[in-house]
């Protein structure tokens, strides 16, 4: 089995234990890596800064102070855990799959969060990093608070996630804004915030919700995920085509519609995209029928810049 | 243009099918779920694509092909107007409405009568039309004339009647008044149902040269009915109780067999309904158990449920007790043992009719024996002198009938005022015992009374030896009905005032012939006896626009009969109630039977509702429907070679569809507008 394979999301769909996958997915990962990307509690050091007041006096360098006679403190790279807490769209959009003869093996982008959100899970927590979920549907469904210990009960919350049926109610409320807007003021500690849906929601909606977020000092990281069928919409046949969100139901050509439809999708992403770097948000487009590593990639880069803290 | 199949039209509707898929925004089955129509909703496909009909032509192409398959399935035809009268002038024009029962079915005579509004429409001025009501008869409703009221009064006051449909008499009206009339243009307009049944070909039939003809066929291509066209009655008098057995024959002309409740009425009530299931195209009978009905002439009728043609759903007839014909034979005081042993034998073997037979010897014959006979026989027996020879002289010129055989007989001389037997005189006895005898050579088989005889096997009288015979001189051959191998008469017929005279010039027992041991000889003095005796077979119906001769049925005036043989005057009463009256010495004039139905002939010194019923049917004949071209009559009835023009107006839809039917041509050009529509369907599909 390639290194690739074991980020194939077709081959992950095989694997019933989260925890296995996980710990299968960020393996495969790092072994494909030239470098180890476990940065560990490190006391190296960075930088002296000057004294202010309300600093800690345990950490001012009297060697400084005895050739300089002024009050410095040293600051370490990584001397503190970090924490990931992963936001999970389990809206029943999030429940699609496209299937059809070019993606036989095809997941739905639920599962696709799923394995990604576990494998951030696995990955932070081997970094000692603590690890926290809510899995959110117009509101916040299931909150596992960030803790070194909740890998297990993180991995659960995703695994009845992806077991549960949606609920009955399909005209319920999908904005991000009001769960959005509850975790920010539950987070007390400065996070790495993931949040992985389909963001079907007017890009405004978007980063406002993020912006309650984002406000937190936390790093946010947004992972888009979209199934290749919306992605390309390679629909031939004259259908009617039903909103699992509303219900609403409308007849289709697509063969009228492709190109104005990814004219659409493309413009909705290229502007939460634009709108995520004006805020300093991570943006990350997921095409599920791709391998993980984009997504891993994209944590471990958002991960690095984390580490630095001052 | 006209449609066969017009009730096709319907599918024009389908039509809108086309439209309505590149219109409408139509349920599809196929249903696929989606994350979010976010986008999708954000495009302005509802208002601009689905409601712009794209491919016009191809739309136009479809429904065109559409509509020509829907206008072939109606198999459209093109009626040929009458063709314009050629020349200029006034114009004579005789309309022909057939008014035979058969115009009853449906709307025949709506049609009828609108075509003969339609034929008055342009008569104006100078010209004159003849309106003509024809069944079996024709009779001219109004004078030639302009006048369209007139002509309107005569024709909202017609309907169909009873009478059977025949296209003689009204060509021949027709052509008497085209004849008569000095104008320069002629026309003629027959409309009718064309029934075959109306149409014998007559090369006598024909209209005046210059005759335009033009025809209306208001018939229907498919005429479906059930009709009872016939009814028997066996009536059996043993047991002191009248039985009549009934069966009736039911003809369906329909492509459908048919299952009706078949009811046998007997005097007025519903006595017995029996289920019969008559196939397509064929006829099946309908049998009653035996019912019990009073003496005298009862009622009958047998009907099933109306249909589009009710004349023919009834059949009534009458049902009477056979009446003897009464005989006296009159034998010599001293007669030999069998002198009247064959004839009576013979006589008593009778059916129909029965005969009741008494032998009085000449010496013993007295007035009262002479009363209420049918015929008396003189069986070697000169004429009765006296008073006897009166009353028997006058009960004959009343319609007694007379058989002579002279035999032996001295003294044969004719009562004097009986001029037109005094021609006739007995001569000598004429023996032929030594060469075998003599046979009868010559028969005139026409003779009602011989003409039983004509048909192979159907009796020799040449067979019989004739050993002797009387001669009988005669002025003329009038009357000689038989002749021996010498040419003398055998059988010799003279009318005596409204009774008939038959001589037999040999012996009616085997004396002189041995013709009463011949087979033939049963039969042929049956015949002889009621010829003489006027018997006629009982008819239980007659036949609407046919005629009633009562000399001819005295059947049916027998009960009116007084006992000094005088009639009283008699009333016919139609079923509508008109009354015809009959004076007694007016019984040979034929009566006009028009309508269907029970009539009554009662004296007229009597109530009604105590005469004797007369049955009165529909020509049966008429109840078949089947079709005869109109162009066919026309070209029959027009001159050869002459000017006449033939021309239909209207016809059979099915028979001018034949002829001028454009179905397949419509066809054809539905499949090549469905190749243009696949050809660019193609090239359509190729550039999306």
């Amino acid at each position: 089995m390639t290194t690739a394979s074991f980020l194939d999301p077709g081959v992950l769909a095989r694997i019933g234990n989260l925890e296995l996958l996980a710990k299968t997915v960020v393996e495969g990962f790092i072994n494909g890596l030239h470098r180890s990307p476990h940065l560990g509690a490190s006391t190296d050091f960075a930088e002296h800064r000057q004294y202010m007041p309300g600093d800690d006096i345990r950490r001012i360098d009297w060697r400084v102070y005895a050739r300089t006679d002024r009050h410095y403190v040293k600051e370490f790279e990584a001397d503190t855990n970090a924490n990931l807490f992963t936001v999970l769209d389990v809206s029943r959009s999030m429940r699609y799959k496209g299937g059809g003869d070019d993606q036989p093996s095809a997941v739905s982008k639920l599962d696709y969060g799923c394995y990604l959100a576990a494998s951030l899970a696995y990955f932070s927590s081997q970094q000692r990093d603590r690890v926290g979920l809510a899995t959110i549907d117009g509101d916040v469904q299931e909150y596992v608070p960030c803790s070194a210990k909740h890998l297990q009960l993180t991995l659960h919350a995703l695994q009845r996630a992806s077991a549960t049926a949606p609920g009955t109610d399909i005209k319920a409320e999908r904005e991000l804004l009001p769960p959005l807007r509850k975790l920010g003021e539950s987070t007390r500690r400065r996070s790495i915030v993931v949040l992985i849906s389909d963001l079907y929601e007017d890009p405004d909606a978007v980063m406002t919700a993020l912006g309650h977020v984002r406000g937190k000092g936390n790093d946010l990281i947004v992972f888009h995920l979209l199934d290749r069928h919306e992605l390309e919409f390679p629909f031939t046949e004259q259908s009617n085509f039903l909103d699992v969100e509303t219900g609403a139901r409308m007849p289709v050509i697509p063969d009228y519609l492709r190109a104005q439809y990814r004219a659409l999708v493309k413009q909705h992403c290229d502007t939460l995209a634009k709108r995520s770097r004006d805020q300093r948000v991570d943006y990350a487009l997921i095409d599920t029928s791709q391998p993980l590593d984009q997504a891993l990639f994209t944590y471990l880069m958002s991960r690095q810049r984390m580490s630095r803290v001052r | 243009m006209q449609f066969l199949a017009p009730w096709f039209l319907a599918g024009l509707a389908a039509l809108a099918v086309p439209v309505l898929i590149h219109l409408i925004n139509r349920e599809r089955k196929t249903v696929v779920e989606f994350p979010s129509l976010m986008f999708l909703q954000r495009i302005p496909y509802k208002s601009v694509r689905r409601q712009r009909i794209r491919h016009l032509l191809l739309l136009v192409l479809r429904c065109l092909a559409l509509a020509l398959l829907v206008m072939a399935f109606t198999r459209p035809f093109f009626a040929k107007r009458a063709t314009v009268l050629a020349g200029a002038g006034a114009k004579e024009r005789v309309i022909l409405v057939d008014r035979s029962w058969s115009m009853a079915y449906g709307d025949h005579w709506t049609k009828a009568v609108a075509a003969a509004r339609a034929a008055m429409g342009d008569i104006s001025g100078t010209d004159r039309a003849t309106l003509v009501f024809f069944a079996t008869e024709a009779t001219a409703a109004t004078e030639p004339t302009a006048d369209h009221a007139r002509v309107e009064r005569a024709l909202a006051a017609a309907k169909p009647g009873d009478a059977a449909t025949r296209f003689g008499p009204a060509i021949k009206l027709a052509a008497q008044i085209l004849e008569g009339s000095n104008l320069p243009r002629r026309d003629v307009v027959l409309i009718s149902d064309f029934q075959r049944s109306a149409w014998t070909q007559q090369t006598d039939l024909r209209l005046p040269a210059g005759t335009h003809m033009s025809t209306v066929d208001v018939s229907e291509a498919d005429a479906p009915d059930l009709a009872v066209t016939s009814a028997s009655a066996d009536r059996d008098a043993s047991g002191g109780r009248d039985r009549i057995t009934v069966a009736a024959r039911l003809a369906n002309t329909g492509a459908a067999a048919k299952d009706v409740p078949v009811t046998l009425a007997m005097a007025g009530r519903d006595a017995q309904t029996v289920h019969v299931t008559v196939p397509p195209h064929g006829s099946a009978q309908a049998r009653f158990a035996a019912v019990t009905v009073p003496g005298g002439a009862v009622r009958g009728e047998v009907r099933i449920p109306h249909d589009k043609l009710a004349n023919d759903d009834a059949w009534r007839f009458t049902v009477a007790a056979d009446e003897a014909v009464k005989v006296l034979v009159v034998e010599p005081a001293r007669a030999r043992a069998s002198q009247s042993l064959f004839l009576r034998r013979a006589l008593a073997i009778g059916d129909q009719p029965t005969f009741d037979v008494e032998v009085k010897r000449a010496d013993q014959l007295a007035l009262g024996d002479l009363a209420g006979r049918s015929l008396v026989v003189l069986n070697e027996v000169p004429f009765p002198a006296g008073a006897v020879g009166a009353r028997l002289r006058t009960l004959v010129e009343q319609g007694t009938g007379l058989l002579v055989a002279p035999g032996d007989a001295a003294g044969l001389d004719w009562p004097a005022p009986w001029t037109s037997l005094a021609a006739m005189r007995f001569g000598a006895v004429t023996d032929r015992t030594r060469d075998a005898g003599g046979a009868v050579a010559s028969i005139d088989y026409s003779h009602p009374a011989l003409e039983l005889f004509a048909a192979p096997r159907s009796g020799d009288l040449g067979a019989a030896r004739i050993f002797r015979w009387r001669a009988l001189a005669t002025r003329t051959d009038s009357g000689v009905l038989a002749r021996f191998d010498d040419g003398a008469p055998a059988l010799v017929e003279r009318a005596v005032g409204k009774g008939k005279v038959l001589v037999w010039t040999s012996s009616l027992d085997d004396y002189w012939t041995d013709l009463p041991v011949q087979p033939v000889y049963l039969p042929f003095v049956h015949q002889l006896a009621a010829y003489a005796g006027r018997w006629s077979e009982r008819r239980a119906w007659f036949t609407a626009g046919g005629t009633l001769d009562l000399s001819r049925h005295g059947e049916l005036t027998a009960m009116f009969q007084k006992a000094d043989g005088t009639m009283p005057p008699l009333v016919l009463t139609a079923p509508s109630g008109s009354r015809q009256r009959i004076a007694p010495d007016s019984l040979a004039r034929p009566i006009q039977l028009d309508e269907a139905g029970f009539h009554e002939l009662r004296a007229i010194d009597t109530p009604v509702g105590s005469g004797r019923p007369v049955a009165v049917n529909v020509d049966p004949a008429e109840a078949d429907l089947s079709h005869v071209d109109p162009a066919e009559v026309v070209t029959m009835l027009t001159s050869p070679g002459g000017v006449a023009a033939t021309s239909t107006i209207g016809g059979a839809p099915d028979e001018n569809e034949r002829q001028r039917g454009i179905w397949p041509w419509v066809m054809v050009m539905a499949l090549m507008v469905l190749v243009g529509e696949t050809v660019l369907g193609n090239r359509l599909a190729r550039q999306t």
